[in-house]
């Protein structure tokens, strides 16, 4: 009986270890090795949430247009910022709300322009991690975006890009990206989210199974927000059999958008 | 006169290698011409066996920045019938190509108006120039041009123009616009042609991929290598649909599922390519390339040339994003038809 | 040989670098009836595709300052040279000769960009002769 009883309270405790750990960085799960004997995220990954719509918890609501119906509504999320409301300053919460009210003109995504990090990776298409020894590359489906993350021979960017200038390097399990150079026009979501050039993003992505990572940035600032802060979520392996990235180019889906009211005849 | 029929495959070799030998990136330009001089009057010496470097999967490595910056034309030129130039005819002509490209243009022409190129270095000569010998890419058929075009080849061509004459006026629409203008699509391939300016490629490679970074418009492609097959024929696109292997030290890219817009050359969108990478030498790939498309070309036909290893990066390309051009263009163009319409209504109510 | 030479050249001019239709487009977004010549200084290189872009600010004798916004090229090779956002300075010294944007507001394309030494961009840069390192640089062409 007491044997018994010590070892489902050692189980116990190994559940309530393992559930505490399960979303961290400590020692956990080991992912299989490349042949340089760092941990192998290459494959093709997706988040599954409600970010791209507003990253802060947000309920379900009407789209911007009526002919859409419930096709294209807001679909309700809980979110994936940690610990509370975005810390806009207040002066940057105003221009967020206007962003929010001018969001179908002043949204990059509807344009077929880069998502940015860090909403890139969590779009509702899959990307691609690709990893070799120097570099590891992130090849998005949407608009074809891609990311560099240069893990040797790392420099300052030299110019300030959409997608961000990103250097890596491991921690144990975890794979730590630092990413600045950043221009000032993406978004966080389509809610109207935004940052300025001093954007300054650190990721961490930790594989957690097989079949998924976990994913964490700290968001920096200081033009826009009082302090970071962070979000999460974790990142769901396409497993079904012979998984790719399509080419989804968008440029000719948005010119009407941008071009429309230039042409000589005027769209009905 | 013919010198193309007695141009033996091994001699073609030793070509490229000798081509590829003078480009030698530590020598100076005054040093490489004098060891030019000097290899070209050689026999032909056997080539020292070298084998690629491998990655840590055991793979030959074909990672690096490189590029396939050339003024060698797909088609041999009229009037031309050898396979190879001289090395000194060769630099001859890239001289005055570079010299023609520098040439200052006169103030008051179309010519003028657009910033110089040489003072963003993309000028072709201000990038490191591959020096092919070749008198042209297309390799086979042996006269170095395309083949023949099918007649259903011709009537898609005439069917393509007459669609776009009906769109109407270059600035109508912005869909009238060439669509590299419009940073849809501009020659990315494959094959993969050399763009006139910011030649610029990446490779990175991993157990199960080989993943291509082109600079123009930012286009990636990542290859499967895992024997897939591939993508059903409803799925399109405009780079197709490309499937990798290796054979012994060459990397084998097989491309299908193109749409019918990419059109290379007027390729319908059966068209298969299948590109073959051999790394050469720490400093080259040869890059050859094999273009099948029954519909439109009688038989399939071949290129070749060498990719010349560069330093990097490929900075990101966001083409759309940064598209000024088209829109100044559309507005100015809007304004002008403004103008001459208020100028008609006025001479109208005179 | 010689005419076999000659065809070659023919030929190989017909590779323009810059594509015909970019030239098209170019004098239908600025217009080559009005050639400016612009002098002010930098206030940010926008560093970008498919061509870069100037923003320049503009003393007038009466001392008001106008902002020009003058189209230069694709920064992606000189990037492989090593320029960066921090290579040309805000508040350098620019003087610009091109001509004027037709849709009417204060954008330029600018064919020849010259800092107050005289020298042009690319050269101004560290730029030198094709990817090779340690090459000696070439003389700017001579302005004909």
């Amino acid at each position: 009986m007491r044997t018994r009883f010590i070892s489902s309270m050692i189980v116990a405790a190994g559940l309530v270890l393992t559930v505490t750990t399960a979303m961290a960085q400590a020692p956990g799960y080991r992912a299989p090795r490349t042949k340089d004997g760092k941990p192998n995220l290459a494959g093709v990954w997706q988040a599954v949430n409600e970010a791209n719509w507003d990253i802060e918890a947000h309920s379900a609501a009407p789209g911007p247009f009526y002919q859409l119906g419930a096709a294209f509504s807001v679909a309700p999320g809980l979110g994936i910022v940690e610990g509370g409301p975005i810390p806009y300053k207040p002066e940057a919460l105003q221009k967020k709300k206007q962003n929010f009210t001018n969001r179908m003109t002043l949204d990059p995504e509807p344009k077929c322009y880069l998502p940015g990090v860090p909403r890139a990776m969590y779009m509702p298409y899959p990307f691609q991690i690709v990893q070799s020894t120097k570099q590891i590359m992130m090849v998005f489906e949407f608009a074809g975006a891609l990311r560099t993350v240069y893990m040797a021979d790392q420099t300052e960017a030299p110019a300030d890009s959409w997608m961000g200038w990103s250097n890596g390097r491991w921690e144990g399990e975890t794979l730590v990206i630092d990413t600045t150079g950043f221009n000032d026009l993406s978004w966080f979501d389509r809610a109207g989210n935004y940052h300025s050039d001093a954007l300054h993003v650190v990721e961490r992505i930790t594989a957690i199974d097989a079949d998924h990572l976990n994913y964490e940035a700290t968001i920096e600032d200081p033009n826009v927000f009082t302090r970071t802060w962070k979000i999460s979520f974790p990142l769901y392996r396409r497993i079904e059999k012979n998984a790719q990235i399509l080419e989804y180019k968008c440029v000719e889906f948005s010119e009407d958008l941008i071009y429309g009211h230039l042409r000589k005849v005027p769209l009905k | 006169m013919n010198d193309r029929v007695l141009m033996p495959v091994g001699a073609i070799a030793l070509a490229i290698l000798v081509a590829i030998v003078l480009v030698a990136p530590t020598s100076a330009a005054a040093q490489a011409q004098k060891a030019a001089a000097a290899t070209a009057t050689k026999a032909a010496a056997p080539a020292k066996p070298w084998t690629a470097p491998r990655t840590p999967d055991g793979q030959p490595d074909l990672q690096g920045y490189w590029t396939n910056n050339s003024y060698t034309p797909l088609e041999r030129p009229k009037d031309v019938t050898k396979e190879f130039y001289t090395l000194e005819e060769l630099r001859e002509a890239e001289k005055k190509a570079a010299e023609r490209e520098e040439e200052q243009t006169v103030p008051g022409t179309t010519a003028d108006v657009h910033y110089d190129f040489t003072q963003f270095g993309l000028d072709r000569s201000q990038t490191r120039l591959t020096e092919n010998r070749r008198t042209s890419v297309i390799v086979d058929p042996p006269d170095g041009k395309l083949p023949p075009v099918t007649s259903e080849g011709q009537k898609r061509a005439a069917d393509r123009a007459a669609e776009r004459r009906k769109q109407g006026a270059q600035y109508d629409q912005v869909q009238n616009i060439p669509i590299g203008s419009r940073c849809v699509y501009q020659n990315a391939g494959p094959p993969m042609l050399p763009p006139g300016y910011n030649p610029a490629y990446e490779i990175l490679q991993s157990k199960d991929t080989v993943t291509i970074l082109i600079e123009m418009l930012h286009e990636v492609r990542v290859i499967p290598l895992d024997g897939r097959p591939h993508a059903p024929q409803g799925y399109r696109s405009w780079l197709g649909d490309s499937r990798g292997h290796w054979e012994g030290d060459t990397l084998v890219v097989e491309t299908t599922n193109f749409n019918d817009k990419s059109a290379f050359r007027g390729a319908s969108e059966n068209m298969k390519v299948t590109e073959r990478f051999t790394r050469i030498s720490d400093d080259a790939i040869r890059y050859e390339f094999t273009v099948n498309d029954p519909s439109t070309w009688e038989i399939p036909w071949k290129g070749e040339m060498p990719f010349l290893k560069i330093n990097g990066p490929v900075f990101e390309h966001a083409c759309h994003e940064g598209n000024y051009g088209v829109a100044n263009t559309l507005k100015a163009v809007r304004l002008e038809e403004k103008k001459a319409a208020e100028e008609a209504a006025q001479k109208g109510t005179k | 040989m010689r005419i076999t030479l000659a065809v070659t050249i023919t030929a190989i001019l017909l590779l323009a670098a810059v594509p015909i239709w970019a030239h098209h487009a170019f004098s239908a977004e600025f217009d080559v009836n009005k050639p400016l010549t612009l002098k002010g200084t930098l206030s940010k290189w926008e560093m970008i595709n498919p061509h870069s872009w100037f923003h320049i600010d503009v003393k007038s004798p009466d001392g008001s300052v106008t902002e020009w916004m003058v189209e230069g090229g694709s920064p992606n090779t000189l990037i492989r040279l090593g320029v960066t956002k921090n290579t040309v300075k805000v508040g350098t010294e620019l003087t610009i000769e091109g001509y004027q944007a037709k849709e009417g507001t204060n954008k330029a394309v600018g064919r020849n960009f010259i800092l107050a030494d005289g020298t042009r961009l690319f050269l101004s840069l560290g730029g030198s002769v094709p990817g090779t390192p340690g090459a000696a640089p070439e003389k700017a062409p001579e302005k004909k």
